[in-house]
């Protein structure tokens, strides 16, 4: 469960980025953010992925108070949340297994373990075969179900995603939608921050749209 | 317990794997760090070999005051005993050697016998060996007692023993220092080197700090490689100091061997015992490590 409770996020002295948000996700919903571009989208999710603490306010993930977690706790928070961001950020000078094994690696798993558990990963998202690649050989929406993969190869129970098909074509981005879905049918509660109305419509089972800072809840389709 | 070992074990894979992608580079490090290790170990090498040599040899100041040989006899044992009487504080003993006694005592060597018997009488002087008190200040002291002996009636010559041996000793003594402020300089090098070859490091690895810190890393496991990294730089550069210092007392011995079979002895610098490189060792991997702790610390804040 995800819950903001008059949650406010500003960066030094600036304006409001997010104001007076208030909102409650259950465990297991398909969640859209919608909202112009630098409306607070991506830094909602970096709120909910414990990457920035909120100015005021109190949010709750997985029934843990992460505004209030020190900061040597958030790690562990962080795994428990999986977080594909805009620019995807993948590793270029390893090879896509290697991307997917970090998570593993940060939690301490065997590497025996690890490495079936990358592969199954990389299974559920599309790419096997494609595990020696360096993903600078891989297209633009196979690099982003590469981040899909690492973001979800340590089993998280909410997976994030900040505008994960931008720049790619319909097709790709549908494949990627699907992919997503197909982790929420199994209870991992998903968040999207995107734009897209086509898809929206196709897939959100609510959507919350941001605008100058606050929400407007709106369930089903965007 | 085990994932805490698996964490350890990437990070020492994740350690090596950045020395070996920039092996020049690397080696560069080392080599400069190892350059710098090696002075200590060879400074230490002499020390080692030099001081149980000066151990050895008495270190006491010895005076011996020769006679004239137109002194009357008894003139040795007055003197010896007037002496002892003035510098009761300096003076530890006094022998007194008498001419005839010393004649005796040579001819009884065969090889100087035969050479002694041509001779129509005695050569040799009285002589009063004196050993003087040990104090810090001996070899002043000695000087002193020695320049005012000369000038007694009866006195022809004095002549000052051991004093180039406390000088050596009070050199080795200045060295001993000079290889703690060395060491100290040495260990500067250490943590500066590994400080800079760490700061590159992470600033060529931000990216993968970044995602490392977005999947759920903690800082110690951020950090663990560069301590691993600083701690094998450490390591490896001491080995290749004790090969540098090996190779360099090689020449040096050549060296030593041909002035000391020049004395009738044998002479060969050693380096420090394998238990005192193992620690040193030790001790500069723990130096690389802290001060790679000490740049990740800094150079990860973003």
């Amino acid at each position: 469960m995800i819950e903001f409770q008059h949650v406010f996020k500003s960066y030094g002295r600036g304006r409001n980025i997010l104001a007076d948000v208030n909102f409650r996700i259950q465990p297991g919903e398909f969640v859209f953010v919608s909202g112009p571009s630098g409306a607070g989208k991506s830094t909602l999710l970096k709120l909910i992925g414990g990457l920035e603490p909120p100015s005021r306010g109190a949010t709750l993930v997985n029934g843990h108070r992460s505004d209030r977690m020190p900061a040597r706790a958030r790690p562990y928070l962080r795994r428990a949340v999986g977080v594909i961001l805009q620019d995807m950020h993948l590793l270029y000078d390893r090879n896509a297994i290697q991307n997917v094994l970090l998570p593993l690696a940060v939690a301490g798993h065997a590497p025996g373990q690890s490495l079936s558990r990358a592969r199954a990963a990389m299974e559920k998202v599309g790419l096997s075969g494609k595990e020696d690649l360096n993903p600078i050989e891989m297209s633009g929406g196979e690099q982003q179900r590469l981040a899909i993969a690492r973001a979800i190869v340590n089993r998280p129970s909410i997976l994030i995603a900040d505008e994960p098909t931008a720049n790619l074509d319909e097709d790709s981005a549908r494949r990627i939608m699907d992919v997503f879905r197909d982790f929420n049918r199994v209870g991992v509660t998903t968040l999207i921050a995107s734009h897209d109305r086509s898809l929206m419509a196709s897939y959100a089972t609510r959507t919350m749209r941001i605008e100058g800072g606050r929400f407007t809840d709106i369930p089903g389709a965007g | 317990m085990k994932r805490w070992l698996n964490q350890h074990r990437y990070a020492l894979g994740v350690a090596v794997r950045r020395l070996l992608t920039q092996p020049f580079s690397s080696l560069c490090n080392m080599l400069v760090i190892s350059l710098s290790l090696a002075v200590p170990i060879v400074v230490a090498a002499v020390l080692d070999t030099a001081q149980p040599v000066v151990r050895q040899i008495p270190v006491s100041a010895e005076v011996t005051l020769y006679l004239d040989l137109a002194s009357p006899p008894g003139t040795a044992s007055r003197l010896g005993a007037e002496l002892r009487q003035r510098h009761s504080n300096d003076i530890e003993s006094i022998e007194v050697i008498d001419r005839d006694q010393a004649l005796a005592e040579l001819r009884s060597r065969p090889a100087w016998s035969d050479a002694l018997a041509v001779l129509p009488d005695n050569p040799l002087p009285d002589a009063i060996v004196i050993t003087l008190r040990q104090h810090p200040e001996i070899a002043q002291t000695t000087t002193q007692l020695s320049a005012e002996w000369k000038q007694l009636d009866g006195v022809d010559t004095v002549q000052v023993d051991s004093t180039w041996v406390q000088r050596l000793q009070a050199l080795l003594d200045f060295l001993s220092i000079g290889l703690w402020i060395l060491a100290l300089g040495v260990a500067i090098v250490v943590l500066a080197t590994v400080f800079n070859t760490v700061r590159l490091q992470a600033l060529t690895q931000r990216e993968e700090i970044a995602i490392a810190r977005l999947v759920g890393a903690t800082e110690s496991f951020v950090r663990r490689p560069f301590l691993y990294l600083g701690a094998m730089t450490g390591l490896i550069s001491s080995g290749l100091a004790v090969v540098a210092a090996w190779a360099a007392l090689q020449p040096l011995n050549t060296a030593i061997n041909r002035l000391a079979s020049s004395y009738g002895t044998e002479l060969s610098l050693r380096l420090p015992d394998s238990v005192s490189l193992l620690l040193a060792g030790m001790v500069v991997a723990i130096l690389g490590a802290l001060s790679a702790r000490w740049s990740v610390n800094r150079n990860t804040r973003f």
